[in-house]
């Protein structure tokens, strides 16, 4: 096929947010499909992007869209953040531009919620401060984890049995 | 069919790949689609998308290699087919309650090259194809790049006898404007 595409494969991607101990940059993994010729069927491969985010607005979990860079800040960091699509746990339906939980609205829970009486202590989505506040005191989802080889003293929040 | 494994394994065979009717324009680098799937997802709202993704969707990556084909499950509520372009544009499409067929039609109508556009590209890629052909859209561009020809002739210009306004027009008419 004649391709008048002036960018190559890798301008404009799609990739989910991993957990990054880098300053500037964040860790994204593109699912891209390959194709396997020797029964024809497409197989995921994933694709590690170190991506310039200086601001540190792309959490782990995160789907986001990234930009080549013109020319490479370091080796590693080829990618720059464009927008952060789905945000995890607070996702948009484009659609409606409403608030959704998998299958449902926000605010479809609420109401059944409320119907069948809601409980003081529950989740409260207004109440609920933005994701990043309780980062190291609830919210571990920023490290690395590794599993547990010594136990010591020191607490070890990224560490699993 | 060899490995005849798995549900409609003529999804797999390079025959059903190449028939893929969507071609999606050049300037589209993502194709991101979002449906549900699971028992309360089997109506009518996700079953195009569903059909969609087992029945297009491989066609759809076979014939658009460089584009990142991906799929986001159980998200939103309705079903939605999104494209990014190169300059930063996306586009949104509904495809909520709509058939695979329906799908289909749409995408190539709003996001696909046209039959026309298709068939002018075969042709432009058989002609280079052909590496005995010259000139535009070749290539060598000109006569004279073929061994054994005339030399160029936008440097050395042509005997008279050989220039199709000599044996076209009169001598003299055109010899007086010459002047």
């Amino acid at each position: 096929m004649n391709k008048i595409a002036t960018k190559g494969r890798n301008f404009l991607l799609l990739g989910q947010c991993l957990p990054c101990t880098k300053q500037n940059a964040a860790k994204v993994r593109v699912r891209r499909m390959v194709l396997d010729t020797n029964i024809n069927m497409y197989f995921r491969e994933d694709k590690m992007f170190y991506v310039h985010d200086p601001n540190k607005i792309c959490k782990s979990g995160d789907i986001v869209l990234i930009k080549e860079l013109e020319k490479k800040l370091t080796t590693l960091i080829t990618h720059s953040v464009e927008e952060i699509v789905f945000p995890l746990g607070d996702v948009t339906d484009p659609i409606t531009n409403k608030k959704c939980v998998v299958g449902k609205y926000r605010d479809q829970i609420e109401e059944a919620n409320q119907l069948y009486g809601k409980k003081e202590t529950a989740f409260d989505y207004e109440k609920a401060p933005p994701r990043g506040k309780l980062e190291g005191k609830q919210d571990f989802s920023h490290g690395i984890t590794y599993l547990k080889y010594h136990e010591s003293e020191e607490e070890q929040p990224f560490g699993i049995q | 069919m060899p490995f005849m494994i798995g549900r409609a394994p003529v999804r797999r065979t390079l025959k059903y790949l190449n028939s893929g009717r969507i071609v999606l324009k050049d300037k589209i680098k993502i194709f991101s689609i979002n449906y549900n799937v699971g028992l309360g997802f089997k109506n009518k709202v996700h079953e195009g998308a569903q059909a969609f993704v087992f029945w297009t969707l491989p066609q759809l990556q076979y014939k658009n290699p460089d584009v990142q084909v991906v799929t986001f499950k159980n998200m939103t509520p309705t079903p939605f087919i999104r494209c990014y372009y190169e300059n930063g544009n996306q586009i949104l499409i509904d495809i909520d309650s709509k058939s695979n067929d329906e799908i289909i039609n749409h995408l190539i109508k709003v996001v696909g090259k046209s039959e026309k556009t298709l068939a002018a590209e075969t042709l432009a890629a058989e002609k280079k194809d052909n590496p005995a052909n010259f000139g535009v859209g070749c290539s060598r561009k000109c006569m004279c790049e073929i061994p054994d020809q005339i030399p160029c002739p936008g440097v050395c210009p042509l005997p008279k006898h050989m220039r199709g306004k000599y044996i076209l027009y009169k001598k003299d008419e055109l010899e007086n404007a010459e002047v």
